[in-house]
């Protein structure tokens, strides 16, 4: 037997209740659980960045051009689980050419192309154009002929351009914060649009989905900060990562109250299908969801970064502890999407039971598929780094304007 | 304008000229001819294969058992009911005239038990049904597995058409 | 002009309340009186449109239509992919529900629940119900799933990207991936069949006739007769998905 169905014959022995036939199956597997997690990524690294450049602080500058870049090669991958995921990958064109405007998935392929081109290449483009002008003349070869192509074989570094620059790079930013907004919003809104399902349709799921975004993005930006400098043997600066775990601290607090609002608000009102996902967290999500999302990805950190607001340990342990709920908190959303995506699934649409979620180790939707698309983005940062190292650039370039 | 400006958007200008080149190439003949979605979709749908003939298809050849059915209860049956789909029956029986048709025309006959207990096993969910189309009479019901399994004389298993003819039960 | 007198008489047979028909939850605008059978304006242009009815009263369980429309439709065999099946409801007197749907029905049902445990129990027959205002065709990124003039909502399997999200949307779980094409699969309301002049398989195979289709367009039609002398009611009124799909004495367990 085809280890497809197979599987779904295990599913079936294991199906609690009733659930429709055609629920047995889990539709939304793994890989949609990475879309949106990795699209939190990029909006909240890129909100991070922009809290240097538009709120103009500069104690975050040595993360800044980090951050973007962490942004980018994130977004470059974002949509990859989504495509690979589909059952006709190569028609994943027709989303483009034929956009049904009725449809959030839709309307997302033209916010994604809007951020991925315009905000995020473009805010790249401006900031390392006179950088890889100047170091396409200082190297050779491969590298040389990438530089020049990259900054469109332009050669105009004087005074008045790398303003120009500076200034459209500042109005790009200021752009690309609500599109940010919009990039993630739009994300929750395809779940939070569904109202087939009571787990999904909630009007603060793209709040929720927008806030856990900047959650996970600081935190990533964190983890991938202190892993750098760890090798580039460069010692943290600990000014500029206590002012990332601040603002963690803040959003994070934020993020708790609207998903604490929401289950409110859900507890309270109770509807016809509250019995059904009261009995789904206490069951089949009480796992990732209190003690994954809940404990480890929200309450530990809370209270640390709480606790580290007013007392202040040792440089080096500071740092083991930023690293450690940074880890956290990225373990913790991807928890929260894998709540969203596989919890809206697992009970049925009638209420009246459950099924359950098994994937293999290979396959097109296996562990191994979506662990590369999560390892890929690193890869593509390893390089725009090893091309476009932010802390070889020349020096207060960003604070002209 | 400076230069480096105007290579940028002349690089913009040639993405999107390229995109809307594409699309122009790619979308459908009949996309958004009525609505948004390829209208030659409806007809694709409807020429696919057909299984099952209708009734009337039946009664042109097997007319005697269709007057037979139309005296007892199982008057409102089609014939494809309990027989399955026919349309290929059908189509060639006649090319058979000897009527020694290939296995692959020959058309189920329900001899088991189980498949007369698909309506007549009883269940709390059929003692309620009336039909009004057949003089609002309730369903027969009965426990498949136990009514006159076995033959009194021989102790061996009897189908349930020893007792009742399905045409006319 | 005759189109437009049998419209008239139409709304005023509405308006008299003659037909009281699902979807009572929405009808919150007096204007909008006309949506409660359709939930939106009643169609334009005199072509048919096409609504179901199944009399639950008539419903025996028999599990025929699901096992026909497999044969018709070439669905797979397997008890994951079903466009039509049945389910069977039973209350208990400890009112406690049971729903079962063992391979959608189409081996039978056995009774799992003693008798004198039963406070009632009845079977109901599911399928696509051709919503006029689709959460499905809403949601398709590419316009590969939609409702054809005639009220059928259909999948163009040519166009289909296979993002399934049109599964997620469909509150009554009617949708499937066919596993072999990778793209979305649902009950067509047999189209190639009704191109012939044929009953969709489901409707032709009913031995009850609990099984009605018809055209709501015409006030003749045994559809429209079916509304008429039955009280009516859809699956998930609250959802204002405009289904199509009316039961008559539906009990409120059934979702």
């Amino acid at each position: 037997m085809e280890p497809h169905l197979q599987n779904l014959y295990e599913v079936l022995s294991k199906v609690d209740g009733y659930v429709y036939p055609n629920e047995i199956e889990l539709n939304w597997s793994i890989l949609i659980v990475l879309y949106p997690y990795i699209t939190g990524l990029v909006a909240g690294a890129f909100i991070l960045a922009s809290l240097e450049r538009i709120f103009k602080l500069h104690i975050l500058k040595p993360t800044y051009g980090l951050a973007l870049l962490t942004a980018f090669s994130f977004m470059l991958v974002a949509t990859m689980p989504l495509i690979s995921h589909l059952g006709k990958p190569l028609r994943a064109y027709e989303i483009m050419i034929t956009p049904h405007s009725s449809s959030a998935m839709a309307i997302f392929g033209f916010v994604y192309l809007w951020y991925l081109m315009v905000v995020l290449l473009l805010e790249i483009w401006f900031d390392y154009r006179c950088d890889m002008i100047i170091w396409a003349n200082e190297t050779k070869g491969f590298k040389r002929f990438l530089y020049r192509a990259l900054s469109l074989w332009t050669t105009d570094i004087s005074p008045k351009a790398v303003a120009l620059d500076n200034k459209i790079g500042y109005i790009i930013t200021v752009i690309g914060v609500p599109s940010a907004f919009l990039l993630h919003g739009y994300v929750g809104f395809i779940f939070g649009s569904i109202k087939a399902n009571p787990w999904w349709s909630t009007v603060l799921m793209p709040v929720i989905f927008l806030f856990s975004a900047m959650v996970s993005g600081i935190a990533l930006v964190m983890f991938i900060y202190i892993i750098l400098n760890k090798i580039r043997k460069i010692s943290v600066d600990m000014a500029c990562l206590d002012t990332i775990a601040k603002y963690l601290f803040y959003i994070l607090i934020i993020d708790f109250t609207l998903e604490g609002l929401d289950q409110i608000h859900r507890i309270y009102e109770a509807e016809e299908s509250f019995e059904v996902l009261h009995m789904l967290v206490f069951g089949r999500l009480f796992f990732t969801l209190f003690i994954m999302q809940g404990l480890f990805g929200t309450v530990i950190p809370l209270i640390t970064l709480a606790i580290l607001q007013f007392y202040k340990p040792k440089v080096q342990i500071r740092k083991i502890i930023y690293f450690i709920i940074a880890t956290l908190i990225l373990i913790g959303i991807f928890f929260m999407r894998w709540n969203v995506v596989i919890g809206g699934q697992l009970f049925s649409k009638s209420f009246y039971g459950y099924t359950s979620f098994k994937i293999g180790l290979i396959g097109a939707e296996g562990y191994l598929m979506a662990a590369v698309w999560i390892i890929v983005p690193f890869l593509i940062l390893t390089f725009l780094l090893w091309l476009l190292p932010p802390w070889k650039k020349k020096e207060d370039e960003i604070q002209v304007i | 304008m400076p230069q480096h400006l105007k290579r940028l958007i002349s690089f913009f200008a040639i993405l999107l000229i390229l995109f809307l080149i594409m699309r122009q190439v790619l979308i459908p003949k009949s996309f958004g001819q009525l609505g948004h979605y390829r209208a030659d979709a409806i007809s694709e749908n409807q020429v696919r294969e057909l299984h099952y003939a209708g009734s009337e298809n039946c009664t042109k050849c097997h007319d005697s058992i269709h007057i037979e059915k139309d005296e007892g209860y199982h008057k409102q049956l089609k014939c494809e009911v309990c027989h399955g789909p026919g349309l290929k029956h059908t189509q060639y029986a006649d090319k058979f005239k000897d009527g020694h048709l290939p296995d692959s025309l020959l058309l189920h006959k329900p001899i088991e038990r189980k498949e007369c207990a698909l309506c007549h096993q009883k269940n709390a969910a059929r003692t309620k049904i009336l039909f009004d189309t057949i003089d609002n009479t309730m369903i027969v019901q009965i426990d498949a597995m136990k009514h006159k399994l076995l033959n009194k004389k021989t102790k061996e298993e009897q189908k349930c058409i020893k007792c009742h003819n399905p045409h006319q039960p | 002009m005759k189109n437009n007198k049998s419209n008239l008489s139409r709304r005023d047979f509405f308006k008299n309340g003659a037909i009281i028909v699902g979807g009572i939850a929405v009808a919150s605008a007096i204007t909008t009186f006309d949506s409660v059978l359709f939930a939106l304006e009643p169609p334009k242009g005199k072509g048919k449109w096409y609504g179901i009815g199944i009399d639950i009263n008539k419903c025996i369980g028999c599990g025929k239509c699901a096992n026909a429309c497999k044969l018709e439709n070439n669905v797979p065999k397997e008890p994951f992919y079903f466009r039509s099946w049945v389910e069977q409801y039973t209350i208990k007197n400890d009112g406690t529900i049971k729903v079962e749907s063992p391979n959608g029905g189409i081996d039978g049902f056995q009774q799992s629940i003693p008798d004198e445990e039963i406070f009632k129990s009845f079977f109901v027959p599911k399928m696509c119900n051709h919503c006029a205002k689709s959460p499905c065709t809403q949601v398709c990124p590419v316009g590969a799933t939609f409702e054809t003039p005639e009220g059928i909502v259909l999948v163009d399997p040519n166009y289909c990207i296979g993002c399934r999200y049109c599964v997620q949307a469909c509150p009554y779980g009617c949708r499937y991936v066919h596993p072999d094409t990778g793209t979305v699969d649902k009950c067509t309301l047999c189209i190639h069949r009704l191109k012939k002049g044929l009953q969709p398989a489901c409707f032709e195979i009913c031995p009850t006739e609990a099984r009605i289709f018809g055209d709501l367009n015409d006030l003749e039609s045994k559809i429209n007769y079916f509304l008429k002398n039955h009280t009516c009611m859809v699956i998930k009124p609250h959802l204002n998905t405009g289904s199509k799909l009316f039961y008559n004495a539906l009990s409120s367990e059934v979702r």
